[in-house]
Formats: structure tokens, sequence, C-alpha cells
């Protein structure tokens, strides 16, 4: 087990920068989870902890030792790849041996490895199989097992469920959840997958455009997000926002107006600086948020286009009078029958034009 | 369903027909003539005639050893050569790839009575180039020509010089088709990368590897150019003679068409065998 440390680490392929300096420190035992959309620079930085893709600048540091210019084989850690990346050619026990066989580990210490590995992740009676007569989630636990026998410091996932169909998804999530409990090692999990990634982390890493939008703990970041963007990432069906302007303000909170809809006024408490009145904002309202007309600040009338029922829960996609889309969670039974719902305004998250959050 | 089936066909006839006409009925008839006596006029159904003689004939012995000398030989170093080019083509530390790639595939495109001529050019005994690079590191010069086993050495050298590099070419799709994550995740699992190439290039590369095989295995039962014409129609003395120049001699300088279908039937006949005793060996365990 160890701690990961990364002090503003880079990444350049020629003169484009695509990793501008992450600052992420991870305990040692700690989940963590690297999200964001496609092309975030995730998978990138993970294959930099791994030292498949060099460091263009800054430092990566594990168990305090610093890993810049250390082999990957070197480093303590295990990669588990979104396409599993077993040896197609052997069997299984062959795929989980082969590592330890070529660096010349004592046979019976392998087999231990071996059938530990295998009895933890439930694999023993596929030992005589190859990666083709298996399915997509026993390859993806045989990959794990791989990694397992390695008893790395560190264990590295890029994407691993990605490949697999939604009910084997959530069923490899517990499993890998439970490894880590019966592990207890330092796991960093790659997936765009924001259900993923607050399903399974103790703390989430927020990427974008290889930034470090911000790092918390998966409800922290639900409840308390840094900016726009993390609001919207965090959280299925995303949050709804809205425009609005400040109409007005006094040092400790300002009153928004939704723009196109004069009668909705929000009064939001806010500790830090309070924007100017006429000031452009968004206002950011989670779907579960939404209560019935007359129950909270604000009333709003909108028109219901399609309604999902999905049994406890419905989501209601509608549309304010100017324009702009919302889904609004209900329980099932509290769905009107109607072109039109009136809702309130419960709870909502105030971010100035540029997307950061005003509190 | 029928009736596209029908039109279908109608546009394959005249494929069909010149098929039929110039490629089943020659294989049809060679085999028909391979049981007459075609050195009498007219010819006669003499079923042992051809088949008998090819038995005792020490030409045709003469033939098969020196085509199944050059088979095992010459296709493992060929195979093995177009491997290490492969490996050297992929290697993402080498520069402009494509010139390199052309330049192995060029001798496939190069005419044959050309590079014939250059190669007896390049081993002729007086002033050839290989005999003065032998003789500037102070070796004695080769008779490439006159002594049997330079010449089926040189015979040997041309066809790897013509092929090694067509082979290295489907050979490195191969190598492009094996993920680069499997050899990740071998580094991370501290394997070498020598034994990565033991362990995980060539049992991936196997099937490729086993196609050249079989493509080489086919062209050298067939060979003819080369010992037709760099060592001068199969010489000397018949030392470089392969059972595609016995084929050739038999049935267009002889005329003896029935022997020399026989002759044909043997080497497709063995090159089945042979390729089907390598593929049975070469198999995937189950």
């Amino acid at each position: 087990m160890a701690a990961v440390t990364l002090t503003n680490v880079l990444k350049r392929f020629g003169s484009y920068e695509i990793i501008h300096g992450a600052n992420i420190d991870i305990a040692d035992g700690e989940f963590v989870v690297f999200v964001g959309p496609s092309g975030c620079g995730k998978s990138t930085l993970l294959r930099m902890i791994a030292g498949l893709e060099d460091i263009s600048g800054g430092e990566i540091a594990i168990a305090s030792k610093v890993m810049n210019d250390v082999e990957p084989a070197e480093r303590g850690i295990a990669m588990v790849f979104q396409s599993y990346a077993l040896y197609p050619h052997m069997s299984v026990e062959q795929n989980l041996s082969f590592g330890l066989r070529m660096t010349g580990n004592p046979k019976q210490d392998t087999e231990r490895r071996v059938k530990r590995a295998s009895e933890i992740l439930r694999i023993s009676e596929l030992m005589a199989r190859r990666p083709k007569q298996l399915s997509g989630g026993q390859r993806q636990r045989v990959a794990i097992g791989r990694a397992i026998v390695r008893e790395p410091q560190v264990f590295l996932f890029d994407e691993p469920l990605s490949n697999l169909d939604a009910e084997l998804r959530v069923q490899m999530r517990v499993e890998i959840s439970r490894l880590h409990k019966e592990l207890g090692t330092t796991m960093i999990y790659v997936t765009h997958d924001q259900t993923e990634a607050m399903t399974l982390a103790d703390r989430i890493v927020v990427l974008r455009g290889g930034h470090v939008e911000q790092i918390g703990r998966p409800l922290d970041l639900y409840d308390n997000p840094d900016n726009q963007f993390v609001a919207g990432f965090v959280g299925s069906p995303k949050m709804n926002f809205i425009k609005g302007r400040v109409v007005g303000r006094n040092t400790r909170s300002v009153t928004v107006e939704l723009v196109g809809e004069e009668k909705t006024r929000i009064m939001q408490p806010l500790a830090g600086a309070v924007p100017e009145t006429g000031a452009k904002v968004i206002v950011g309202v989670r779907p579960e948020h939404f209560g019935n007309g007359g129950e909270g600040d604000a009333d709003l009338t909108v028109g219901i286009d399609v309604v999902e029922h999905l049994g406890g829960t419905s989501f209601i996609y509608a549309r304010t009078a100017h324009g702009e889309d919302l889904v609004i969670q209900r329980d099932a039974a509290k769905v009107p029958d109607t072109s039109e719902i009136t809702v309130s305004i419960r709870k909502s998250y105030l971010f100035d034009e540029n997307g950061q959050r005003l509190r | 369903m029928r009736y596209q089936n029908a039109t279908a066909y109608r546009f394959l006839t005249p494929y069909l027909l010149i098929f039929a006409i110039f490629w089943v009925w020659p294989i049809i008839s060679s085999f028909m003539i391979s049981f007459q006596a075609t050195r009498t006029v007219p010819w006669r159904f003499a079923p042992t005639f051809n088949w008998g003689r090819l038995i005792g004939d020490p030409a045709f012995f003469n033939a098969l050893k020196n085509t199944l000398l050059i088979l095992v030989i010459q296709v493992p170093v060929m195979i093995s050569l177009a491997i290490v080019m492969a490996v050297l083509l992929n290697s993402p530390l080498l520069k402009v790839r494509g010139l390199y790639r052309f330049a192995f595939f060029a001798p496939v495109v190069v005419g044959e009575v050309a590079y014939s001529a250059v190669f007896r050019l390049m081993f002729n005994l007086d002033f050839g180039i290989i005999n003065k690079l032998l003789a500037s590191v102070g070796l004695a010069k080769i008779d490439w020509f006159s002594n049997v086993t330079p010449a089926m050495a040189l015979i040997m050298i041309a066809v790897t010089w013509r092929w090694a590099g067509y082979n290295a070419i489907i050979l490195l799709a191969g190598l492009q088709s094996i993920p680069e994550d499997v050899y990740e995740a071998a580094t991370l699992d501290r394997v070498s990368k020598v034994k990565q190439f033991f362990y995980i290039t060539l049992p991936l590369l196997k099937p490729v590897i086993v196609f050249c095989a079989v493509l080489s295995i086919i062209g050298t039962m067939q060979l003819f150019t080369e010992p037709f014409l760099i060592t001068e129609r199969g010489g000397p003395g018949g030392g470089t003679e392969t059972l595609g120049l016995l084929l050739y001699r038999q049935g267009f300088r002889s005329l003896n068409f029935g022997y020399a279908s026989a002759v044909a039937y043997t080497m497709a006949g063995l090159a089945i065998a042979i390729t089907l005793v390598q593929l049975w060996l070469t198999r995937e365990p189950k």
C-alpha cells in the first residue's frame, strides 16, 4: 500500500499541452476516481502514473519516492485495462501467472498468489479456459486477477467496466468495491461515468480539458460543487441551469429573477462577494429540488414535453416559457395528467457568467 | 429471390465459361494426359507408363531432392529473416518507414529476367562484386555457377532476396494487429522485451507465419525462374534442377506432356501434403 502524490504534473504532445499542472494527493489505501468527459486527460494522467506515458513536467511520487524516471515495472503498480489486455493465446491460469513466471518468482509462491486471486474473484473453475471462451465480465475478473497476483502498492483501473452491459457493470462495480475493502490497497480508477465515480470513490477528481476542476468526496461534490461544470457533471439526471439576472442585492444575499419569468424571483444568501444588480447569473436546480407549487421560495410554471416513468420515481421533461429545458423529479404518483405543471424551487445554486459558484 | 439469382448467374456466365475452359478443363485434361503415352502418335492410354517411370527416374528424384533441399533450408531462413524485418519495420524508432517498406517490397515488382541478370553479374567468378567482397576480407573466390553447393546457395540467396520483403510486409500487417495494450500489460508484468517477443509476439503471429510458410512452400514447389535464368537451366549438370524445371524440360522441350503432367500432379500433391502436415503441426490446441 502506498500514497500517491502528483505535483504540478504536465503532459505535452509536441507543443500541445493536455495536462496543465495537476496537483493531487491520494492517501494510502484510498479509492480515488478520476472522472471527466472524453478527452479530458484522465486516462493520460493514469498512464503517466503507470509510467506508460512520459511526464513532461512536475513530479509523480508513489510511497514518497519520485517515480518520474522509474520504469513502469518498478513502480509497484498494477493496471487493469479497458480492453482487458489479456494474453489471448494463454489460459486464465497462464494469464495470471505469466508475469511471475517470466520474472523467476518461486513456483510455490506463484501458485499461492494465483490461487488466492482466483478465490477472491471466484474464477477458480475458469482456470483452464482461454480468454475467447470467457464472457466480458469473466474476462474483466481475470484482468483484475492478473493485477492482484502482482500484489501491487497501487491498483490502476482504466475504464474497466465500459465494455460491459449495464447489469454486469453494476455487478462488477460492487465487486471492485468489495475488492477494495478486502485488500485495502490504494486504487486509482478512471471513468467517464459519474455514477461509477459516485458509487465507488472515497474521493473524486473531476477533470476537464486537462485541468483539475474539483477534488472531493462524492456527496461533497454533489452538494457543494465549485463550478457549473462540476455541478452539471455530477448527478444524474444532471442539474438544470436557468439563466437569471440580479434584480436586488444586499451585503449577505441577492435576489435573482429568472430570464423570461418575471414573477419567479429567488433570494439566495451569499457569504462571499455579492454580484452587482443587473449582473447575469446562472441558477442551478437539481431535478429533485423542485417541489410542488407553493412549497418553496419561487414558483415556476412549465410546459410538459415528456414524462419518463421509472417505477417509484418519474422524470418530467419540461420547458420554461423562455424555452429552457428542465428535468423535474417526482414521485410517480404525483405526476399530473396535464400539459403544464407549476413547481417551486426548494433549493438552488448560483453561478456567475463564467460558471464559477457564488456562495 | 430465384429470379435475382438467375440474373446474377447470367452476369457470371461469361466469367464461368472462361474459367471452365481455361482453368478447370486444363486441370482435368492434364490429369487424363498423365495416364497416356504421349511420345507415340496418336497418344495411347497407358495408365502406368508415366507414373511408373516417375518412380524409377533418377532425374525426378534429383529434382525432388533439390526442391526439398531448397524448401527445408531456404523457407525457414527466409521466414525468420522476414520476421526480423517486420519487427524492425514496426519499431516506433524507425524513421522514413515508408521508404523501407517500399524498399523491402520492391524485389517482387522487379522483372524476373532483369534481377536474374543482375544476380549473374554480381556472382560472376571474375568480376562479380560478391567475389570481390570475399577477396577484400581475405576469402577465396567462389565459382558460384560451376559447383553444385555454391549454385544451390545462390538459388536460395536469390529466392530469399526476392521474397523475404514480401513476407515481411504480410508479417508486418500481422504485427500491427496485435493490440499495444497487451505489450503494455506485459511491461507492467515486468516481462523483458526479448521475452515479450518470444512469448507474446511469436505466438500471436503464428497464424500469419503459417500463412507465409504455406505460400512459400507452394512457391518453392513450383520454383522455376531462378534455376532457369540464374544457374542456366538447373546447372551445373542438373545440380539445381527443380521439379518446376523438370516439368518444363519434359513438357516443353521434349514435348512429353504425359510425363510432365505426372510431374505436375506430383508437385501439387507434395505441396498439399507438406502444407497439411505443417497446418497439423501448428494447429491451435483445443
